[in-house]
């Protein structure tokens, strides 16, 4: 078992050194100066040369490499440079805490939401709870997100339209705002974060909802089907215990694996929430630095991505061989 | 059985939570009171004086920071500011500023002489430890500065290496706000985050993407800001601006597009204001490329596009008609230059015959480069290029429309690379030298970054500018810039098309707030009524 996971966690590694790397090379490819992207109708010709050479970008691209490799060894992110005195590692924290936060908050929505859909489907399979709630996931997958949230903004007129609290209210210290004022024991203003962060986290929760709902099912049915769950119904086992007992454990594999990979895809940037509901997270973090050819933060950006879908993955591979005797049994034999 | 349970604790603590969250009214409003809340479309990138040119920190600095001379509250008429009185030497290459005395600034430091000083060495001493980086983006504005000097505690003396008409307004520019020399010396690289003035707003702080808060400064030399606090709150989606507008979430929404400012006109507690800009968004032709290096063709580009009906079509009707770079609320604006004529059969018979002269074939193929998003003289471009698309192959042209992000669009304009592009220019200050200067003259072709993006040349032209610049009588600065845009209107390097009047929506609890000419966002007079 441990020499899988010491595998795993080789291939995590080259991944991620990969994936930063076709990132660091994609955005030098660009026929772009950065710094007359950012200075446009006012960059003063005569230093933009000067300025170049002093963010090393006029150097050969392995030097730039190089350079970056040896900044990230020594764990530092850099400093962006359409947005001067910004530390990256600091405005990633927050970005990707209000990102962790509102991804939360959309799987609490839609992990119980979409299991109970998909088994409820699977058990009525055919008839009209199966069609309805089929046709609801079908929906939830097709409709943009965008066009979904600017809906959920007119229904509820008596929601704030976005961002992470009431312009103005005292500042936080972390990128938490929800659990920070719930552990500090602020209910009111947990209330008041909360409120901001449920439309987004309503929109969002959508396509997970719909796709762990269909997952669900089709794990059930399958399950449903097998000769030992005939067996256990034969022996006067109520549909509730069966559901359960038997049926529940053996699905939850491939749920479990969907609702990692659907975390991933919140997690990495849920770009298009963000931007209608202003949530200053990953996803408006990183379109704001590809828009500003803003190398350190999209390469940094890039890391962190890479680095959420590797975690995650392993994290996944270790629950399965927990869950699942058959890996564990098969690999010591 | 109890395993059949197994999700209901997840279940319904999200139950609960949804049922507190949703319920109407509860938590309630957690706004402190007396706080303007100003919404518009972008957040800020740098809030140190010297290094920004983007519109949405410009609106933050110029209420934290204040210049030597200050704009007069309703026109563009300079005001003593932090210096209470100035005068020029017989040659115009002295001015000497008299500081008003007493002003300090938000962490205590005393604005002085000294303080101007180390202000203006780190825009002009390339080896200034606290400059923080190469590019200033007003650099040429100041370029005619020799030196500054303190005479006294509360005497500046600059000297000019030439006398040059534009150096009060560029005085008064934010970019020369002073700055606490304590506090750059403190916060380093990190004064862009943790600007310190001594305007009437001091900074609080900066959630990048979300808000930045300023409070009221109570130890202000001048009347006091009439709002205890701002918070400046970026919301990209202009629609979502609207609805947070009409909530009440925001007091006043900025940068709307036409068709939104018109929807709020009506709207309940809304109420609208406007000013004319001092901007032009033009139609550059690059002039040094066949075909359009021939006037007729640029004449046959000119004549066959119908102004009234672009501003319909893409400022909703809301833009002035645009006859010269120089906006008409500007001095110095060619009053004799003459209309622009909408004449399609004209157009096609002048592209004929330079078809003719220049041996090509019609129709005449031309690229028409055009931004991805809005600016704000230019605020629907793809309406735009699709009406001018539209109009030039009505008369012989085959357009083909190239979009660029912003960034890209005008790096490939300054290196030449169009033939047609949209472009515009927002006044940095109140001078025909701003438009003429720098959009016209050969100077500033440069592929590296000039703003010459037609690479218009006229020897003539360049000497008119030129003598406008460094001549102190208004009265033959004017008629050198009328003469000067009559003769670019003969040679059309650019078709100016429009002058786009600046808007705001704004609560109607809000008062006292005025939309400045120079679109200068000051919310010191800005006041909440309950």
């Amino acid at each position: 078992m441990w020499g899988v996971l010491l595998k795993r966690l080789v291939q995590a590694v080259a991944t991620m050194v990969i994936a930063v790397l076709v990132v660091f090379l994609a955005l030098r490819i660009l026929p772009v100066n950065p710094v007359m992207a950012r200075f446009g109708q006012h960059a003063v010709p005569e230093k933009i040369e000067l300025e170049m050479e002093r963010m090393g970008w006029n150097k050969p691209v392995w030097q730039q490499a190089l350079a970056f490799g040896n900044q990230l060894l020594h764990g530092d992110l850099g400093e962006s440079f359409a947005r001067p005195g910004e530390r990256i590692s600091v405005r990633l924290g927050e970005a990707l805490s209000a990102t962790l936060e509102l991804t939360l908050a959309a799987m609490l929505i839609a992990v119980p939401l979409g299991i109970f859909v998909g088994t409820v489907a699977a058990i009525w399979r055919n008839s009209w709870p199966d069609w309805i709630s089929m046709a609801v996931a079908l929906l939830g997958v097709s409709v943009p997100v965008f066009f979904l949230a600017i809906c959920l903004i007119l229904a509820f007129p008596s929601m704030p339209t976005g961002l992470r609290k009431p312009p103005g209210t005292p500042d936080f210290h972390t990128g938490f705002y929800f659990f920070e004022s719930l552990v500090t024991g602020n209910f009111r203003m947990a209330v008041v974060c909360g409120r901001h962060l449920a439309l987004p986290a309503l929109a969002l929760s959508t396509i997970p909802l719909a796709v762990i709902s269909r997952v669900t099912r089709n794990a059930m049915l399958e399950v449903l089907d097998a000769d030992y769950l005939r067996t256990a119904r034969a022996k006067g086992a109520g549909i509730l215990r069966v559901i359960a007992r038997h049926a529940m454990p053996n699905a939850s594999l491939s749920v479990l694996n969907i609702v990692g990979f659907q975390l991933g895809v919140l997690l990495s940037g849920a770009i298009l929430t963000e931007k209608v509901f202003n949530w200053p997270g990953l996803g408006n973090y990183v379109v704001d630095g590809i828009r500003d050819y803003d190398y350190a933060v999209v390469q940094a950006c890039a890391l962190v991505t890479a680095g959420i879908f590797v975690v995650l993955n392993l994290t996944l591979d270790i629950l399965f061989l927990l869950l699942d005797p058959r890996l564990r049994e098969g690999r010591q034999s | 059985m109890n395993r059949a349970l197994r999700f209901s604790p997840a279940f319904s603590i999200s139950c609960v939570l949804f049922t507190l969250v949703f319920l109407p009214g509860c938590g309630g409003p957690a706004v402190p009171s007396d706080t303007l809340i100003y919404g518009r479309g972008g957040d800020a990138n740098d809030l140190d004086p010297i290094h920004t040119d983007i519109g949405e920190s410009v609106k933050v600095i110029v209420n934290i920071f204040e210049p030597l001379v200050a704009y007069d509250k309703e026109t563009l008429d300079l005001v003593p500011g932090v210096a209470e009185s100035w005068e020029t030497s017989e040659d115009g290459r002295e001015w000497t500023f008299k500081l008003r005395p007493g002003v300090k600034f938000h962490d205590e430091t005393p604005l002085n002489a000294d303080a101007v000083v180390f202000t203006f060495q780190r825009i002009l001493d390339p080896d200034s430890p606290y400059a923080f980086g190469n590019v200033i983006p007003y650099f040429s504005n100041y370029s005619q500065i020799e030196k500054v000097e303190a005479v006294d505690d509360l005497t500046v003396k600059f000297t000019l290496k030439q006398p040059q008409a534009t150096f009060l307004p560029t005085i008064a520019m934010f970019s020369s706000g002073i700055v606490s020399p304590t506090a750059v010396k403190k916060y380093g690289t990190e004064f862009s985050r943790n600007p310190v003035g001594s305007g009437p707003f001091k900074f609080e702080y900066w959630r990048p993407k979300q808000e930045i808060l300023l409070s009221r400064f109570e130890d202000y030399w001048g009347d006091k800001a009439g709002v205890e606090r701002v918070v400046f709150v970026p919301s990209q989606e202009s629609s979502i601006r609207v609805i947070q507008l009409k909530r009440g979430e925001i007091h006043i929404a900025d940068n709307l597009p036409p068709s939104d400012m018109d929807s709020l006109e009506g709207a309940e507690g809304v109420v609208v204001q406007s000013t004319p800009g001092i901007n032009i968004g033009y139609l550059t032709m690059q002039t040094q490329k066949p075909p359009l290096d021939q006037v007729k063709v640029r004449q046959a580009v000119s004549h066959a596009i119908d102004l009234d009906r672009l501003i319909d079509v893409a400022y909703s009707g809301h833009a002035q008609k645009a006859k010269t770079m120089v906006p008409p609320t500007l001095w110095g604006h060619g009053e004799n230059v003459p209309e622009h004529q909408y004449d399609v059969e004209k157009a096609k018979a002048l592209l004929k015959e330079a078809a003719k002269e220049g041996g090509f074939e019609l129709p005449v193929k031309l690229q028409l480069f055009v931004m991805d998003s809005p600016r704000p003289y230019m605020q629907q471009p793809r309406q735009t290029a699709i009406y001018i698309k539209d109009a030039l192959e009505k008369v012989g042209f085959e357009i083909e429309i190239i979009t660029n992000d912003i960034g890209q669009h005008f790096q490939r304009m300054t290196r030449g690379e169009h033939q047609l592009g949209l472009s515009g220019w927002s006044a940095d200050i109140a001078d025909p030298h701003n438009f003429l200067h720098t959009l016209l003259h050969s100077d500033n072709i440069n592929k590296s970054g000039g703003n010459n993006l037609s690479q218009y040349k006229n020897e003539k032209v360049d000497e008119l500018l030129d003598k406008a610049q460094f001549e102190l009588d208004k009265g033959k600065r004017a008629q050198y810039y009328e003469e000067a845009q009559e003769l670019i209107y003969e040679d059309v390097p650019v078709l100016p098309l429009v002058h786009v009047p600046v808007r705001i929506a704004e609560r109607d609890n809000v008062k006292g707030y005025k939309l400045h000419p120079s679109s200068q966002v000051r919310l010191k007079s800005a006041r909440l009524e309950e």
